[in-house]
């Protein structure tokens, strides 16, 4: 790390700020010495006055003492002149005073020595003076005026006064001298201190605008300062944090070019020795900005390896293009500066000016630089960071494969070597065994081969026996033929004669003898039918019966059988009928020979048995899909015990039958052989004296030989997807019978829009409205209510289901899918009980018409309190105490408020009277079960019905689930975590928002609305376990008019294809099958719904995960028709469906 | 120039394999798969992948071989016991409020991953109201998974991961043992629906709990780990949990987003609400 330094713009600053500071002390200095100038010169001046003044003291101290000396002497002279004692006061006082004058006048010039040495000379003169005076006076005084003027004329007074006054004036001199001496000075001292303030002043000026300038440069650096400091930080800003490389470009870019006013510019960084382009600004599309370059390339690649700076002035046209929405124009000056962070180049940015760039901003760029090849260089080791990271990731998981694939590896060695192990021991304890078995072998060849002669022997024995039988019943069979051969020629001879001698030609026979005739003859054909009655059974006892199945129009075998038997039937005076069912096919395919025999005599049975009354012969198919032929007669039945008898050869009911009715009663022995070589069976019913039904049920197609190919299933090439006869919801004429509000609405008044076609209910929900004092607004078809709820935002919605246009519902639904919209509360009105749907998409109420006026006065007033208030109610059912409170604890917040009740009966009331947004059930209440509390909800419309979460402590069975799936759309078990979840369901019902469903569940809503007149009231099956599936298929086909029927693996959907067999009252018209599904699934169930015929053209379209080719094509041979891939596309399916449901 | 040679081969034997048997390798790692198809090579006795593509596209009977070889197909009961202690003591919580369940264990394997669950829930009393949906692209595997045989001796590993997951009860309650293996109760798949389904291109079925799909990301690409994450983000309710690999997870996913990192060392995520 280096050293911490110190942050170049302090140095700065004090850089800067030094020659203001040196020249601020220079001017303190300045002042301060000019201060100290003029106080010498001031205290020079102060002393020459003062010593002027001295001196002036001085020569006025001398001129007072002669003054003193002149009273003194005058004082004297007068007195002397007049001895006027009077004149001597003078010269008294200045007796007295004259040796204070001189000593003050001595003090004054005590520093003066060449003057103080005047004063003995001085005071001597005064003394001498005054002697004289003295004497003068005492003179006058004594003797008179003659002697004293005597003294006085000596000029004794006289030259001591003169050489007194010469003194004083020498020393007067003396000190006016030192005087001129002094002002002399105190001028000089004088004109220097005028110099110097001059001098002062001067300099002062020229300093304080020398400071000025400096601080005027101070304040510039200092602005300019804070423009980089602001720049700097401004950049920090934009460049800060984690930022991808791409993102960490265009902000730089962003600030840059707003900071310095740029009108193009590009970021380059570094990527390996190349550099990429990252972001730009200003440079149009299409520009020929390189998108990469490397070190030494053009200009960007000299700043990358000069590592400086580069300035182009007055750019050529066409070397760089600005763009705008305007157009395109060039800039004038160019930058090109590098990033360089510890002498790398790590960015290079480029940028065009219109404005040539100031030095300032050129240093900023400088000076960030470095800051911003620091943030590129990190972006540039995050990238490669979280490429690093990646690249860990990648070699962890490769390991953990690696890792797997050796397992796998391992396991293989480890169980050939178990398996080498296994067999090399297997195979030492096979040898062993071989060695073992080897001599039992030998002992069993020899035993084996004794038992083999023996066998050998008896084989032969066998084979003779055989040969033997085959020979008897040969010998059997064509004793039989032959026998009958034999038989039959004599009886033919008899038969011909007898019906020659019965037909009397010659009429030579009596009435008995042709009776007699008659009788030989009909006995005869009985012999003849009882011949080849034991022929056949014969036959076919033998297997030597043939059967030849062919196609066979069953309508020709009735109507063939009936003229048959019809006049045999008149003849006895009864009623023959022949009936053929609706599920019969056309065609069957058997032995139609056969066939008509059995049938025949299943007929003449019933004829002979029957004595009056009615036989009848119907033909249908049963839901195994078998022929069934019934044969039912009115005759004398047959009595149990000999029911199973008479299928017995050589039997009859009764033995004085025969004699009675006639027959060989081989007849049902024949025809119950026959059934069974056709691969049926004959089955009888009977009561004695009342009839007997004879039911033959067969293949419908002959099994006993291999059925020929089935026929090919055509694969219907899907149809163009027409779009069938669905018109588009055409936008419905807004036609208005009944006027409201709209033209005159008053903000602030509550709106209720009415949706009502028909108009005289219309408008007296409209005078309703108004009676309670709302502003109303009518809509009468879907369409309008739409657009009237979205551009008036209405209060409060009463809405009709029964719309010319679309349903009510649709408009209930698309209203709360609406953001706008889905707060409005709704109320629904409808001739049908939609009830459950509309509460579930989200009406407040519902009324069934017809209403009656208190019904929709109670609904308004219900509305009206639901807009007073804008809480969310919760209504917590739950008999534990301590659970209901924290429950209320746990869901109540500032806009939800809990009711908590603990009965069923309590909650009912509280439904009564009033409307909940959502409510938490328990299932277990004192005085009666959750289910039965909902079923109560959902079937009486006294109460409101709110979503409900039930909330349970114990589990539910699959049963129970979906019985309270029916009104709950959301069941949480109680436990450890149900809390939280209970919180979560709860909120997301009270908040929620039609974001909440996926997009492609919004798009299909979206969709859904209109109806489809190809899937209206048509019933389709939905097999699909799935419960998010369901949902989305319900909403695509329910509001399109089809009625869903849903089941949940194949089981379920076959067991519902079963109950429209035998119920009639529903039908299913085309099914939609998934594939994956839990007990049966899908192509399973597909096949077994295929293998019944009623079911062979039932549309199927499979729902498949699966997404490849082959998958598809297996749904198609299981059966399907067609097939659709998972996700479910609205339109490709509802075209689909168009395309299969049968018309 | 011989891996350049290797790799054109590989992703032309990848192409022919989708093309013919609608197998799709082509977005799994190639590491992985090189490797895979240098055994298969061997294994199948032929020179170069060439051959082997020669081999796939004339003899169908080969191709359950080479799916096997190209299939990890490698796990142990309660494989990561610490994983199945997570989802024992902290998921199941969480799912007990649910009235029914459904369980997708994806990329099921021969079974392993399964019966773990199967067990799991039964001794937390969740298996009456779950419907587990076991998915495969391999339908031998799926058969196996199907059978619940599994060799005696990996019996003892299997008991012990079981009872470090915390299992309460003895596994010899779930197996009977016979003929050097060990078959696991055939009520314990009562309630799993088997099926063939691929992540690669196969879409969502059914709404789903608890998604499993345990070192099965490990062999795709970051594209097809996108698209298979992308399937459970569908596939699962609001706050339902998806369990992954020891050595895989959502960082760098584009569907991390979706999902909350619920137990970060066991892999458990939980799919985020709307709200």
């Amino acid at each position: 790390m280096p050293p911490p330094r110190i942050l170049p713009q302090n140095r700065r600053t004090i850089k800067s700020d030094l020659p203001l500071a040196i020249s601020l002390s220079l001017v303190v200095i300045f002042f301060v010495a000019s201060g100290v100038v003029s106080f010498r010169n001031a205290r020079f001046l102060m002393d020459d006055v003062l010593r002027v003044a001295h001196t002036h003291e001085v020569i006025t101290a001398l001129d007072s003492v002669g003054a003193l000396m002149k009273d003194a002497e005058s004082g004297q002279r007068g007195y002397v002149i007049t001895g006027d004692v009077r004149y001597l006061e003078p010269y008294t006082r200045a007796q007295s005073g004259i040796a204070d004058h001189i000593t003050k006048a001595e003090t004054l010039v005590q520093d003066n020595s060449e003057q103080l040495s005047q004063f003995p000379p001085l005071r001597a003169h005064v003394a001498a003076k005054f002697s004289e005076m003295e004497e003068t006076i005492s003179l006058r005084r004594t003797i008179g005026y003659e002697a004293a003027r005597d003294l006085v004329g000596t000029d004794r007074g006289k030259i001591e006064m003169d050489a007194l006054r010469a003194r004083i004036t020498e020393m007067r001199d003396v000190e006016r001298g030192l005087r001129r001496q002094r002002v002399a000075s105190m001028q000089q001292a004088y004109r220097t201190t005028v110099t110097s303030g001059i001098v002062t002043a001067a300099l002062g000026i020229l300093l304080s605008l020398f400071v000025a300038i400096l601080l005027r440069r101070a304040a510039g650096a200092r602005r300019e300062q804070e423009w980089l400091q602001a720049g700097k930080v401004g950049l920090a800003a934009a460049i800060v944090g984690e930022q991808h490389m791409d993102q960490l470009c265009e902000n730089l870019l962003g600030f840059l070019v707003k900071y310095f006013d740029a009108h193009a510019a590009a970021v380059f960084t570094r990527a390996g020795e190349e550099f990429r382009r990252v972001a730009t600004y200003g440079v149009p599309e299409g520009s020929t900005t390189p998108l990469r370059f490397g070190p030494g390339d053009g200009l960007l690649g000299e700043a990358v390896t000069r590592k400086e700076l580069i300035m182009i002035h007055d750019v050529p046209d066409g070397y760089l293009t600005i763009g705008s929405g305007f157009g395109r124009g060039n800039p004038r000056h160019l930058i090109i500066a590098p990033a360089v962070t510890d002498s790398t180049a790590n960015a290079v940015i480029e940028m065009g000016f219109i404005h040539p760039l100031d030095k300032l901003s050129l240093t900023l760029l400088v000076e960030v630089a470095d800051q911003i090849g620091v943030a590129v260089k990190s972006a540039i080791y995050r990238e490669n960071l979280q490429e690093l990271l990646e690249e860990t990731q990648r070699q962890s998981e490769e390991l953990q494969a690696q890792s797997e694939e050796l397992r796998v590896s391992n396991e293989e060695l480890e169980e050939q070597s178990r398996a080498i192990k296994e067999s090399q021991t297997r195979l030492e304890l096979q040898q062993a065994e071989l060695e073992q078995t080897n001599s039992q072998l030998e002992e069993q060849t020899q035993m084996l081969e004794a038992q083999r002669n023996d066998l050998v022997q008896a084989q032969v024995t066998v084979q003779a026996k055989a040969d033997e039988l085959e020979r008897s019943s040969r010998y059997k069979s064509d004793f039989l033929a032959n026998m009958s051969h034999e038989l039959r020629t004599p009886l033919n001879s008899l038969l011909i004669l007898s019906k020659l001698l019965s037909d009397n030609t010659d009429d030579n026979l009596t009435a008995e003898q042709v009776n007699y005739a008659r009788t030989i003859q009909s006995s005869g054909n009985d012999l003849l039918v009882l011949i080849n009655d034991i022929l056949d059974l014969s036959k076919i006892e033998a297997g030597h019966m043939e059967i030849h199945p062919e196609p066979m129009p069953l309508s020709r075998l009735a109507g063939d059988l009936a003229r048959v038997f019809d006049p045999l039937a008149k003849q006895k005076g009864l009623l023959l009928t022949t009936h053929l069912d609706g599920t019969c096919p056309e065609v069957m395919e058997t032995d139609r020979q056969r066939l008509e025999q059995i049938l025949r005599n299943l007929l003449s049975n019933a004829l002979k048995f029957t004595e009056k009354g009615r036989v009848d012969l119907a033909v249908s198919k049963n839901v195994e899909g078998r022929m069934v032929f019934a044969v039912r007669d009115t005759g004398i039945g047959i009595s149990e015990e000999h029911q199973r008898a008479v299928f017995e050869a050589f039997h009859q009911a009764d033995g004085t039958i025969s004699r009675r009715y006639g027959g060989t009663g081989l007849g049902l022995s024949i025809s119950r052989e026959l059934a069974r070589l056709l691969g049926g069976a004959i089955s009888l019913e009977s009561t004695p004296g009342q009839g007997s039904t004879f039911t033959l049920v067969l293949p419908e197609t002959f099994q006993g030989q291999s059925s020929p190919a089935a026929p090919k299933r055509e694969i219907f090439a899907p149809l163009p997807q027409t779009p069938a006869n669905v018109e588009p919801a055409s936008a419905v004429e807004r036609t208005r019978y009944v006027p409201d509000d709209r033209e005159a609405l008053v903000s602030g008044k509550r709106t209720i829009l009415v949706v009502e076609d028909e108009e005289f209910f219309a408008r007296a929900l409209h005078d309703m409205v108004h009676e309670l004092g709302f502003q109303c607004l009518v809509s009468t078809s879907a369409e309008d209510a739409l657009l009237t709820a979205r551009q008036y935002l209405p209060n409060a919605v009463l809405l009709d289901v029964g719309l010319p246009d679309n349903s009510g519902l649709t408009v209930l639904d698309r209203l709360k899918q609406d953001i706008r919209t889905r707060h409005i509360p709704i109320h629904v009105i409808s001739a049908g009980d939609h009830s459950r749907t509309a509460y579930s998409l989200g009406a407040v109420g519902y009324l069934l018409k017809p209403v009656k006026r208190e019904e929709i006065l109670d609904a308004l007033k219900q509305l009206d309190a639901r807009l007073a208030e804008g809480m969310r109610h919760v209504l917590i059912v739950e008999d534990d105490e301590v659970q209901r409170g924290s429950l209320a604890k746990l869901l109540g917040s500032h806009d939800v408020e809990t009711v908590a009740v603990g009965t069923a009966s309590e909650c009912l009331e509280k439904l009564k009277t009033t409307t909940f947004d959502c409510m938490v059930l328990d299932l277990t209440l004192p005085d009666a079960s959750g289910y039965s509390l909902l079923e109560t909800l959902s079937r009486e419309h006294a109460y409101s019905f709110p979503p409900v979460i039930v909330y349970t402590g114990r589990d539910l069975s699959h049963e129970e689930e979906q019985k309270l799936r029916r009104y709950s759309k959301s069941i949480i078990i109680k436990g450890a975590k149900s809390p939280e979840r209970l919180l979560d369901e709860v909120t997301l019902f009270l908040h929620q928002v039609v974001a909440e469903l996926p997009p492609e569940q919004q798009k299909m809503l979206k969709k859904a609305h209109n109806r489809d007149a190809v899937l209206e009231g048509r019933h389709i099956l939905i097999v699909e376990d799935d419960v998010r599936n369901i949902y989305s298929l319900t909403n695509i086909l329910e509001p399109r008019g089809a009625k869903l029927q849903i089941a949940r693996n194949g089981r379920e959907a076959l067991a519902a294809l079963e109950k429209t067999k035998s119920d009639s009252g529903t039908k299913i018209d085309l099914v939609l099958m998934d594939v994956m599904m839990p007990e049966m699934d899908g192509m399973t169930a597909t096949r077994e719904i295929r293998k019944e015929a009623a079911w062979k053209k039932l549309p199927i379209i499979m729902l498949t995960a699966k997404a490849m080719k082959n998958d598809q094509e297996r749904c198609l041979e299981a059966g399907a028709n067609d097939y659709m891939a998972k996700p479910l596309d609205v339109e490709k399916l509802l075209s689909l469906i168009r395309v299969w449901m049968p018309r | 120039m011989p891996h350049r040679i290797e790799d054109l081969e590989i992703r032309l034997l990848l192409e022919a394999i989708y093309q013919k048997y609608h197998y799709d390798f082509r977005g799994y790692s190639m590491a992985s798969i090189k490797r895979r198809l240098a055994h298969a090579k061997d294994k199948l006795a032929c020179g170069t992948i060439s051959h082997l593509q020669d081999k796939v596209l004339h003899d169908p009977a080969i191709m359950p071989e080479v799916l096997e070889m190209l299939t990890v197909q490698v796990s142990e009961l309660f494989r990561d016991p610490l994983y199945f202690k997570v989802i024992r003591e902290k998921v199941l919580p969480h799912l007990h409020t649910y009235p029914s369940l459904k369980v997708w264990i994806a990329g099921c394997s021969s079974g392993e991953e399964l019966y773990s669950f199967a067990i799991l829930f039964r001794e937390e009393g969740l298996e009456e109201k779950t419907m587990f949906y076991a998915t495969d692209i391999n339908p031998d595997a799926l058969k196996k998974a199907q059978a619940g045989v599994y060799g005696l001796d990996r019996i003892q590993l299997f008991t012990e991961n079981h009872r470090k997951s915390g299992g309460k009860s003895s596994l010899s309650e779930y197996y009977t043992a016979a003929y050097g293996g060990a078959k696991f109760d055939k009520s314990l798949r009562k309630r799993v629906v088997f099926s063939d389904h691929s992540l690669v291109t196969d879409q969502v079925f059914a709404e789903v709990h608890l998604i499993s799909c345990r070192n099965v990301l490990i062999y795709f690409d970051k594209e097809l780990q996108n698209r298979a994450l992308g399937l459970f983000k569908d596939a699962l309710v609001r706050k339902g949990f998806l369990g992954l690999g020891s050595r895989e997870n959502l960082r760098f996913s584009t569907h991390a987003e979706a999902f909350d990192e619920f137990a970060r060392d066991e892999k458990i995520y939980q799919r985020r609400g709307v709200l």
